[in-house]
């Protein structure tokens, strides 16, 4: 790994670490919602602090350059995360619908089978 | 013996009257109620000035929680069978008759445009019979009309469109009741075309509800969790 991309890496980390503190600062962010991406933020700083990681790492699969090993890496990371959202995404909308259903329900049945 | 008909109606201020003036004029017999889903034109306006019995859906919720809003209102008020029914005066209330006859005898009762008559050959019925080749694949029965979206249900099929997320009102819904051990019987009916507005199926949009459809019924039916059908006319 280059020195370059080790230290883009180390900043990148400390960027994205002071974004999520921000966040959960100004309570736009849950707390249990931040953790994942302090976790990968603390992970890709280890990686970049220490680069054996990833030249261990990308011999034992047979990577060429251990660069792309902290890629590969990333995506997985990041395709958990996308997975993750889908799934939170289908929830949330199934909660919403299940709110509206039950909104329009009592207000109709309200109205249909009230006493005259 | 109870019956509500069920009348999704999203957008459908042009013909929603003529339908329903002619149910309350001619089948007075049947319960009906109207299931605005976040309509944004005049439909939920006309419901209120004509005093029809409707449900409001403050927003869109799509067809499947659209339906399954009237299902809940069937089984939270005891109705025995719940029948899905166009609000474009596609579907003809002369043939609920014969369906409700047919009920004692099955689960779900469709009423279907080819049980007597020959199924006319031509692209439009490709998708058709593609469907319904994919429910003789998975179930191992014939639905000959597979598409018809005028399905009437007992109380256990009810139950579970009502309490159960993703059943929508079509065939891959009908492939997971079957698989489930809901009896399907068909019925013969007569559609009209609609009577004002334009159809919702385009080429494109057919090409993709049919993929959508066929790989629900095969891929994803068979990993779903079977639901317990309480009564009914299973063995």
């Amino acid at each position: 790994m280059s020195i370059v991309l080790r230290i883009s890496l180390i900043a990148v980390s400390f960027l994205v670490l002071l974004f999520v503190l921000k966040k959960i600062r100004r309570s736009q962010l849950y707390i249990d919602d931040a953790i994942y991406w302090i976790v990968s933020a603390v992970l890709l700083l280890i990686i970049s602090i220490f680069p054996q990681i990833a030249i261990f790492a990308s011999e034992l699969f047979g990577i060429q350059s251990p660069a792309n090993f902290v890629f590969l890496f990333m995506i997985f990371i990041v395709l958990i995360k996308l997975f993750n959202m889908a799934i939170e995404l289908s929830v949330q909308k199934h909660r919403l619908n299940r709110l509206v259903q039950k909104l329009a329900l009592v207000k109709a049945e309200d109205e249909h089978f009230k006493e005259p | 013996m109870k019956l509500l008909i069920i009348i999704p109606a999203y957008n459908e201020a042009e013909n929603i009257e003529t339908v329903v003036d002619h149910l309350i004029e001619h089948y007075p017999q049947y319960d009906y109620v109207i299931v605005n889903d976040g309509s944004r034109d005049q439909t939920p306006e006309i419901c209120k000035r004509k005093n029809y019995r409707y449900i409001d859906l403050p927003i869109n919720v799509g067809l499947t929680d659209g339906v399954q809003t009237g299902m809940m209102y069937a089984y939270r008020n005891g109705y025995d069978y719940a029948l899905q029914f166009d609000g474009d005066g596609q579907h003809d209330p002369r043939f609920i008759e014969t369906m409700l006859e047919a009920m004692a005898e099955c689960d779900i009762c469709i009423g279907s445009r080819f049980v007597t008559e020959k199924k006319p050959h031509g692209l439009r019925m490709l998708g058709s019979n593609i469907i319904q080749a994919t429910l003789k694949l998975t179930t191992g029965k014939t639905v000959k009309d597979p598409t018809s979206g005028m399905r009437m249900f007992n109380r256990a099929t009810m139950k579970a469109m009502a309490e159960n997320a993703d059943y929508g009102p079509e065939p891959d819904t009908l492939a997971h009741l079957m698989r489930s051990g809901a009896v399907v019987k068909e019925v013969q009916v007569e559609m009209h075309d609609r009577t004002a507005g334009e159809s919702y199926l385009n080429l494109s949009r057919s090409i993709k509800y049919m993929t959508h459809m066929c790989f629900s019924i095969i891929f994803i039916q068979w990993c779903r969790k079977k639901v317990k059908l309480k009564g009914g006319n299973r063995k």
